[in-house]
């Protein structure tokens, strides 16, 4: 039994370095000079659960991304990491996508390479974040998936099991394959690269295709296709106010509150009852 | 798609074993806003999904919902994302809402994207906030970059005009005991027959959020040495746990032995952190400390000395005892939680 | 003239080894240091890296690149870990000299454990008469009944209590002229009669052991003898100028980015009257000094390292970038110390343990004076 595997990169400006992400004055677009670009973190879960799964049952991991062309680097590393092969879908049509039209070009382009039974993707990208594409990219290819995915077992060449993270807790699925998993931090801890993978993934295959080698619906591509689209961007107001909270205790206390929740604390716990069964 | 055709603002109530996530209750007071900010005010309404969910309904209605589409199936038990899918996208294409709001839940998060495949619109991820345009337009305002930077999102063209919500930032409506709606009863039986049955629930599990570790806490509850005991410090624990962060410290409570080794230090020689949220209290703010604090989201310290240099770095400064203002903090947060329990 | 500048490859494998030394290696520094512990459970990790086998064909279980990538390699490690990186570059030592010397056989029998970093390797040269008076060596080696029998006291052994598999100099006799000569053997992990002894109490690169290993009435077969009888001098002086020193070399161009990353993260957070001390002339000086140096030796480490590779003879590029290094890190270290006043001799903070490391790095592989005698040997003789 072995598995052709499929799993989704994103390469990111490298999280660490978001501080000193800023907005061009003039031309408003986002400047992120000097940040180096790097496999989104959690993508490289979703790397050693493909890997793990080709170790144990076999089968070709394949490694693909819609991105400019300096991420062959890294999908380079990915093949380093223990990857067979790297597909990188590039073209200046494809820019400016939202999830909707980059999902249907990822589906388009693993639908260019081959037949999978199982993809792997992160569960969410660190600078959109918008953890929308497994989903998206599983109703394109018409097959079971599952998001934010902490724990995994295949049963058989048909079916698997899957853990998907809830609000303190998690929900049990069986799942017919072909199936897409978005993995979370959780799921395993990624393998570093080797020195030895390094030399490996010089020799390994990594093919370009440009939206004519796709079959694609050129309404469905790039900014123009995308359902969703950008307006203004701007800085959060960040700089440290400096604002004293004063008053006596209660006071206070009910102030910072609303600071609390306007920072974005959910401090209702609905979910302390929510989650029942057992 | 004929815009025109589109009218309604709707909101995915999420519930879960009989419990309506709050979630809920903050996108129907998002959505009586942007009601009134609409050039003509169209009808909020709440859908509810499950199994035997038909009692939730009077509290949407009490907090905004004019009329609740209630969609009660025993194959609606657990959220399996393709059967709820089926079901909402079939709801979807024949009610023709303008706008629909989710919760960026667990659940919110996987349902949202998948319906915006299905009835071919855009949806704007975990937004911050929402609002109407001078073009009627929902306008969607999302966090990038770890927050660093926000961006509106528009959908122009497509209908509904999707959006998930971050839970907790816009806090809850007030109540109303005395609001009018209506329950409309919605049978889901044609749309299950679609679901291919690939995705099973087996069931649903609670499990324990174990200590969350420092660096990757959205909250980091630190002291520094004006804690004073290690009876004292159990109050910054409680905070951390209550609130689902962390607790940092700073070099002395690790020497007074309050904390376990050094492994909460923050600082140039200890942990960088960078929650949403961090509350400094009793921290003096020496720089050693405050280096590996500074690009923390929002700032809150609470220190006796007006002039202690960590509310050069804050944001709110609460000049006064730390014991005292955490002790009252925790007492109000557990009085939220008992009013929603 | 060709632009210097890493390979793609290299720049690959310099990221990696980068993200395992950052997880693996920099959150234990300051505790092995403090302990003076060496981490050997870390041989085995830098084993699976290709880290401990760097330079070792494939066939023999290594990654089969040069000494460029060892250099990457140390630099990398001893940016966080300079003790850890002598532990490492002495392991090189004996891969070296096996690699380079060794019968087939031994190459089978002892580079694939060595790559993997299940079996940690020493090279005992140095004795108490006899370090750079290399021929001062009173260890002897006698053929008796088929074996040969070692009997002698090596000092300041790095590996010393560490190493599994060691390389020993002895000296087997006198030559026609009545000069000794010098063999070298490869010891097995638990020949009885050998054993360490005294261990050091060090300034710096503690996380690495140093000390002594005694021979007394060891007994190893024929087969144990690392080339030929005599070649033991040729075998330990080219191993130490070519790999030794290209190791303290690299070892300390790790420390000296260790010095200008400190220093910059430092000059950055440190505000004093109200705004980061980096905006002062006097800091900028101090940051561009060290940076300069780490440049430099940078240059003169990779460009012998090179050569190495190239098969070019490079005894003097190595005693310069050794010298280079060593001493630049010793003044970029004190340099950024004194630039962090009084936080500067907290040990909370890496530069004085930056400093120890490269003030202890000057004896390794040859003193400062012992490589300008070297360099100004090659340099009359106009070579």
């Amino acid at each position: 039994m072995s598995f052709n595997i499929a799993v989704c990169i994103k390469p990111v400006p490298d999280p660490s370095h978001y501080d000193k992400i800023t907005i061009h004055p003039v031309n408003k677009t986002i400047t992120r000079e000097g940040i180096p670009t790097i496999i989104n973190p959690v993508d490289k879960n979703a790397i050693e659960a493909a890997l793990q799964v080709k170790e144990k049952w076999g089968g070709k991991v394949t490694v693909i991304t819609m991105a400019p062309p300096s991420a062959e680097e890294n999908l380079r590393e990915a093949l380093a990491m223990g990857a067979d092969e790297a597909v990188l879908l590039t073209d200046r049509a494809f820019a400016g996508a939202d999830t909707w039209a980059t999902s249907y070009t990822l589906a388009q382009g693993l639908k260019k390479i081959g037949h999978f039974d199982l993809i792997f993707t992160g569960t969410e990208s660190a600078d959109g974040a918008t953890s929308q594409v497994p989903a998206q990219l599983a109703q394109w290819l018409k097959i079971a998936h599952l998001w934010n995915v902490q724990q995994f077992k295949i049963t058989n060449k048909e079916e698997l099991q899957a853990q998907m993270k809830i609000e303190n807790g998690y929900i049990e699925y069986a799942l017919k394959l072909p199936a897409l998993l978005a993995v979370s931090r959780e799921c395993n801890k990624p393998r570093y690269t080797t020195i030895m993978g390094v030399m490996k993934a010089k020799k390994k295959p990594l093919i370009t295709y440009t939206a004519d080698d796709l079959d694609l619906n050129k309404d469905f591509i790039g900014l123009k296709g995308s359902p969703t689209q950008p307006g203004d961007i701007y800085t959060p107001e960040l700089g440290r106010k400096g604002q004293e909270l004063t008053g006596e205790v209660e006071e206070i206390v009910a102030q910072l509150i609303q600071k609390l929740r306007a920072a974005g604390l959910n401090l209702e716990s609905w979910n302390a009852c929510a989650v029942g069964r057992e | 798609m004929n815009l025109k055709d589109y009218q309604g603002i709707w909101v995915i109530a999420e519930q879960m074993a009989g419990c309506l996530n709050s979630v809920s209750f903050e996108l129907l007071g998002k959505a009586q806003e942007l009601k009134k900010q609409l050039q003509t005010p169209e009808p909020v309404t709440a859908v509810l999904v499950g199994k035997d969910v038909e009692e939730l309904a009077p509290e949407l209605g009490a907090y905004g919902a004019e009329e609740i589409i209630v969609v009660d199936h025993p194959g609606l038990e657990l959220y399996q994302n393709q059967t709820y899918a089926e079901v909402l996208a079939d709801l979807i294409k024949e009610k023709k809402p303008s706008i629909l709001l989710m919760g960026a839940t667990g659940i919110g998060q996987d349902l949202a994207p998948i319906l915006g495949v299905k009835v071919n619109t855009g949806v704007a991820a975990h937004c911050v906030d929402l609002r109407i345009n001078q073009d009627n337009n929902l306008v969607a305002v999302v966090p990038a970059f770890g927050g660093k930077v926000l961006g509106d999102i528009l959908c122009p063209k497509h209908r509904p005009q999707m959006a998930t919500l971050k839970p907790g930032v816009l806090g809850k409506p007030e109540r109303n005991n005395q609001a009018h709606y209506t329950i409309t009863k919605y049978d889901p039986a044609e749309s299950l027959k679609k679901d291919a049955g690939r995705v099973k629930a087996l069931g649903i599990y609670r499990q324990e959020v174990k200590g969350v570790p420092l660096e990757e806490a959205e909250i980091v509850v630190a002291g520094g040495w004006g804690m004073g005991s290690k009876e004292n410090w159990q109050l910054l624990e409680e905070l951390a746990s209550l609130l689902g962060g962390a607790v940092g410290c700073t070099r002395p409570p690790v020497d007074e032995k309050w904390v376990e080794g050094e492994h909460q230090m923050i600082g140039t020689s200890g942990k960088t952190v960078r929650p949403k949220v961090y509350i400094g209290a009793a921290i003096s703010g020496a720089t050693h400390h405050v280096c590996g604090m500074k690009d923390s989201g929002l700032v809150i310290s609470i220190n006796k000395d007006p002039k202690a240099p960590i509310f050069e770095v804050s944001d709110i400064r609460i000049v006064g005892d730390a014991k005292t203002i955490l002790s009252k903090l925790i007492e109000e947060i557990k009085k939220i939680r008992g009013n929603v329990n | 003239m060709q632009f210097f500048q890493f390979t793609e490859e290299q720049e690959m494998l310099r990221k990696a080894v980068r993200e395992f030394v950052e997880a693996e290696i920099a959150p234990k520094a300051a505790e092995w240091d403090e302990k003076d512990y060496c981490p050997v459970e870390l041989f085995p990790k830098m084993g699976e890296m290709g880290i401990t086998g760097i330079f070792v064909p494939e066939q023999y279980g290594g990654a089969g690149l040069g000494h460029v990538e060892r250099a990457i390699c140390l630099e990398e490690i001893s940016r966080h870990s300079a003790g850890l990186g002598i532990a490492l570059m002495t392991h090189h030592l004996c891969v070296a000299g096996i690699l380079y010397y060794g019968t087939e056989e031994q190459k089978q029998k002892y580079l694939p454990e060595l790559a993997a970093g299940t079996k940690i390797g020493g090279l005992s040269v140095t004795e108490p008469g006899g370090g750079s008076d290399f021929m001062g060596q009173k260890s002897t080696g006698e053929l008796k009944d088929g074996y040969w029998v070692l009997n002698g006291r090596k000092c300041f052994i790095t590996n010393s209590h560490v190493a599994d598999i060691d390389i020993w100099t002895v000296i087997t006799g006198q030559d026609e002229k009545g000069r000794p000569v010098m063999t070298a053997f490869i010891i097995d992990p638990d020949t009885p009669g050998h054993t360490p002894g005294r261990k050091e109490h060090k300034l710096g690169l503690r996380g690495s052991v140093t000390g002594d290993v005694n021979c007394v009435e060891v007994k190893v077969a024929p087969g144990q003898m690392l080339g030929k009888e005599g070649a033991g001098a040729k075998i330990a002086m080219t191993t130490i100028q070519e790999v030794g020193r290209a190791g303290m070399s690299a070892i300390n161009v790790g420390i000296l980015r260790g010095c200008v990353e400190e220093g910059v993260k430092f000059a950055n957070e440190r505000i004093v009257y109200g705004k980061p001390i980096a905006k002062l002339q006097a800091i900028q000086f101090d940051i561009a000094e060290t940076r300069l140096e780490y440049e430099a030796a940078r240059l003169l480490t990779y460009r012998a390292a090179g050569m190495k590779d190239a098969g070019i003879p490079c005894a003097t590029e190595f005693a310069m970038a050794k010298l280079y290094a060593t001493e630049a890190a010793c003044r970029a270290a004190k340099r950024i110390m004194d630039m962090m006043g009084g936080y500067g001799i907290i040990n909370e903070y890496p530069i004085g343990r930056f400093l120890r490391d490269a003030l202890a790095s000057i004896p390794a592989g040859g003193t400062s004076h012992i490589q300008k005698l070297i360099i100004a040997g090659s340099t009359l003789s106009g070579k």
